[in-house]
């Protein structure tokens, strides 16, 4: 075991695991942040996509001793409020149906717009082709993200 | 005619009886039967009112009441209205993404004239004393309960405008009611939650008629789900999100065959992982507590097991042979006709909810709570009554969102663990089945093989139809000739059900046995459309009875301009399935380039009589229409030494965004038919349109799924 100190949506936090603990069960065992899903544990599925320093990383697959200083975000820390585009998309579009992949889902197209302001389908496709959606959203999911980056425009 | 629709979803037992009690008591919402409920809110609320220790209880949406001074009007277990006007309709079905919440608020809110701004949702705990059976499935829920929640908003109205109309000392027929607001005949206005005091002093009125269709503002209006603000933010909307203090993390090593159990165990590298608690063999699997689930998972990998595995020999291979060997003479066919024969086979298919199956169980000496995701939650609180000796009424279920259900969240399985964990510990358990667990311990769409022979005569017109289903397990009552489970009139056409002695569990898979039958029928039925020389479309069109499911047919076919030529490579399929109250046709087109097939088009065409949220319609249909495109080529579990072969997403592929076509269309007609069912509806025809496009597209037929380009002969 051993300290590490991390931030998450911009707070600090100190955990006491083993080096090699994901960050996904460090946000939902040791933090209390259950956006973040379990879905596979192999970084096949994508539900427990977050930010790492902005950029799209799989939670099961991140080892909290390979964060040091990056910045975590997750479904939690995109927005306030839920004002976020993509997260106001999901709603207008009526996006989720089980709704258990759509955090990660979410996470991996904020890291795409925030590089990719106007992502094309195959941009967006590149971007979360490796997730699963159960419940077969990925025509609704297509339309938000589009959505999203022309209100971001 | 439909198919049987199977009695194995558990919970649902009581299905076809509900209609009836539902409109019994809904009818005869008399002051004693509807204030009867009233006992029934007291108690269910008496029995949550221990104090809980989690974070969360039961799951809630949409706008708070602001919880403003003043009685709130609450004529029974499943609607309260507040002095702020705010409406809170219980909802006593599993949502497992369906969205049967928001269809249940639509349906209320409507009778109610609610103000749907104003509209929210909680859901209702596993208690069959207040609610009745909760079990979901089966595309059950709207049918049997839209008359019961029909007639709680119109009743609650009545009284309201009672309410209103006594205060103006004016006769409520004056008075009409309009999004939340009761208004009087000079135009007074009262709003529901100023009226809500008043209105729980007004004698319960008995048979308040219900609105005419034409009087509809709410129902058939396409909603936005109730509960998406929570899945677009990560609210803990799920069981494995709540917190307990002092709960300890529970995973478990499972045998790798179906029916193993522990031979021997060394647990010694296991217990000095880190944050490793406990070590509890099970019989058919090892459970390894930790301080926290990263730990659980390290301990389970660090165990050194062996298994006995008394079915070590069956494989898909042996039970494939046992299925083909079950099959026995074929109907005779009329002389003279033009005879085909096909066989296909189909594997075991899992559930595979995007979230694994999981629990958290609390068992104190003198209560139980549980927080799981259950399509029979009700189920789920008797069962641990009888595993702890508890009452009933000291065991609370709190039944939260599923994360994807089809199915396998009938089994009471996982909450059943996780009680006898908690239990065995004296501690709070949070269980998790990882993915392993999860697909290889599965309750499989049942693997199965058929056979079938059917004749057309010189005309083209069918003259005969005969079909035997082998699956392992058996389902079938009888071995007898029964029914063929198809739409078209085709003289002396028969089905039989058998099959084969297997050690893999089985169970309800988003619609049941229409994953098997009415996929193999509507490919030979395209087969024998062939061998008569006609056009698939046409061909089922003339022979169809149904008049729906003839409607749906051609405006699928007309939707999607059938006949229209599509470019070398690529060919169109259509398939339809008629069943849970509803029709629904498809027509797919796909590109086979090499090996691949890519689905290019969906039009899909559904009447579920009267559609409650059109909006929610088409989410299902998109939804069961990729269930079709991954199992019709990507997934299926195989068997291997007794056990699944598959255990992640990696060797159980399923449809990611690049298999979703680029266009797909869902119209949602409205027939005026009774309120249909939904969940189950979009399977059916999605997997044989596809498999059809693609003998359009190749010359060459599916008989085995998930379908292989490269062995297709």
């Amino acid at each position: 075991m051993a300290v590490f100190k991390i931030n998450v949506n911009g707070q600090a936090h100190s955990v006491e695991a083993e080096p090699d603990m994901p960050i996904l069960w460090v946000l939902r065992d040791l933090i209390g942040l259950t956006g973040t899903k379990y879905g596979c544990g192999i970084g096949e599925c994508g539900a427990c996509s977050v930010l790492v320093d902005g950029e799209d990383a799989r939670g099961c697959q991140v080892a909290i001793s390979d964060v040091g200083n990056k910045k975590i975000t997750t479904i939690e820390g995109l927005s306030k409020d839920g004002s976020h585009p993509l997260q106001k998309a999901w709603i207008e579009h009526d996006v989720p149906q089980c709704g258990y992949c759509q955090a990660g889902h979410i996470m991996s197209a904020a890291a795409l717009l925030h590089k990719t302001p106007n992502p094309t389908d195959a941009q967006i496709e590149e971007a979360l082709g490796s997730h699963i959606c159960r419940c077969g959203t990925y025509v609704r999911i297509r339309e938000a993200v589009k959505a999203a980056a022309g209100s971001a425009r | 005619m439909s198919l049987v629709e199977d009695s194995r979803i558990g919970g649902l037992e009581d299905s076809g009886k509900e209609t009836a009690k539902g409109a019994k008591s809904a009818k005869a919402l008399t002051r004693r039967s509807f204030l009867g409920l009233i006992g029934g809110v007291g108690a269910s609320f008496a029995l949550g009112s221990f104090t809980t220790l989690a974070s969360a209880s039961q799951p809630e949406f949409g706008p708070a009441s602001a919880g403003a001074a003043g009685d709130p009007f609450e004529p029974n277990a499943y609607l309260r209205i507040d002095p702020d006007g705010i409406c809170t309709i219980t909802v006593a079905k599993s949502d497992m993404g369906q969205g049967i919440r928001t269809t249940f608020a639509m349906l209320v809110a409507e009778e109610l004239d609610a103000d749907w701004s104003k509209v929210r949702v909680t859901q209702a705990p596993g208690d069959r004393n207040t609610f009745g059976g909760e079990g979901t499935g089966g595309s059950s829920s709207t049918r049997t309960k839209h008359a019961m929640l029909r007639d709680i908003g119109a009743t609650a109205r009545a009284m309201l405008v009672a309410a209103a109309a006594k205060k103006w000392g004016v006769s409520p027929s004056e008075c009409k009611t309009e999004s939340g607001k009761v208004i009087g005949p000079k135009g007074q206005v009262l709003t529901y939650g100023q009226l809500t005091a008043l209105a729980k002093s007004i004698p319960v009125p008995s048979g308040v008629p219900t609105k005419d269709k034409s009087q509809f503002k709410i129902i058939g209006t396409a909603k936005s789900r109730l509960d998406n603000h929570d899945y677009a933010t990560g609210k803990p909307i799920y069981a494995q999100d709540i917190s307990v203090p002092g709960a300890v993390h529970a995973v478990c090593l499972r045998s790798p065959a179906f029916r193993g159990s522990v031979a021997k165990v060394d647990d010694s590298a296991a217990r000095k992982i880190p944050g490793v608690l406990d070590v509890i063999p099970m019989g058919d699997k090892i459970a390894v507590i930790g301080t926290n689930t990263w730990a659980a998972l390290k301990g389970r990998d660090a165990l050194q097991a062996t298994w006995n595995n008394p079915t070590e020999d069956v494989s898909t291979q042996t039970l494939h042979d046992a299925l083909a060997k079950a099959v026995g003479d074929h109907l005779p066919m009329p002389e003279s006709a033009k005879v085909i024969d096909a066989t296909f086979d189909l594997p075991y298919l899992a559930h595979a909810t995007m979230e694994p199956l999981n629990a958290v169980a609390d068992v104190r000496e003198d209560r139980c709570e549980i927080w799981v995701g259950s399509q029979g939650p009700d189920s789920v609180q008797q069962s641990a009554a009888r595993a702890t000796g508890l009452p009933i009424d000291k065991v609370v279920v709190h039944n939260m969102l599923l994360g994807g259900g089809f199915g396998r969240k009938s089994g009471g399985d996982y909450p059943a663990e996780a009680v006898d964990l908690s239990k065995r510990l004296k501690k709070p358990v949070k269980l998790w089945w990882t993915r392993e667990c999860d697909m290889q311990h599965d309750t499989y769409r049942p693997m199965s093989h058929h056979s079938l022979k059917g004749a057309v005569d010189s005309s083209g017109n069918p003259v005969g139809w005969s079909h035997q289903m082998m699956q392992a397990p058996s389902w079938a009552r009888d071995d007898s000739w029964g029914g063929p489970g198809i739409w078209y009139a085709i003289p002396g056409a028969k089905m039989k059900q058998g099959g084969a002695d297997t050690p893999v569990p089985t169970g309800a898979w988003r619609s049941v046995e229409n994953t098997q039958i009415n996929v193999v029928n509507e490919c030979f039925i395209d087969e024998l459309a062939h061998a008569a020389g006609k056009d698939p479309f046409e061909f089922r069109r003339n022979l169809i009875w149904d008049d729906r499911l003839k409607k749906v047919l051609e405006t699928a076919a007309e939707k999607a301009g059938w006949g229209t030529p599509l470019p070398a490579g690529s060919g169109r399929g259509i398939a339809c399935f008629n069943g849970y109250g509803s029709c629904i046709a498809h027509v797919v087109e796909v590109t086979v380039k090499g090996n691949d097939v890519k689905v290019d088009r969906c039009v899909a065409v559904i009447d579920v009589g009267t559609a409650v949220n059109p909006k929610g319609v088409e989410a299902q249909v998109q939804g069961a229409f990729m269930d079709g495109v991954a199992t019709a080529l990507k997934a299926g579990i195989t068997i291997e030494k007794g056990g699944a072969v598959q255990s992640n997403w990696d060797t159980y592929p399923w449809a990611r965004m690049a298999d979703a076509p680029a266009k797909m269309e869902v119209y949602v007609m409205d027939s005026g038919a009774d309120f249909g069912g939904m969940g189950e509806v979009g399977y059916p025809s999605s997997v044989p349109a596809i498999a059809n496009a693609i003998f359009a597209a190749t010359g060459k037929r599916v008989r085995k799924f998930p379908c292989k380009i490269e062995e297709l002969v």
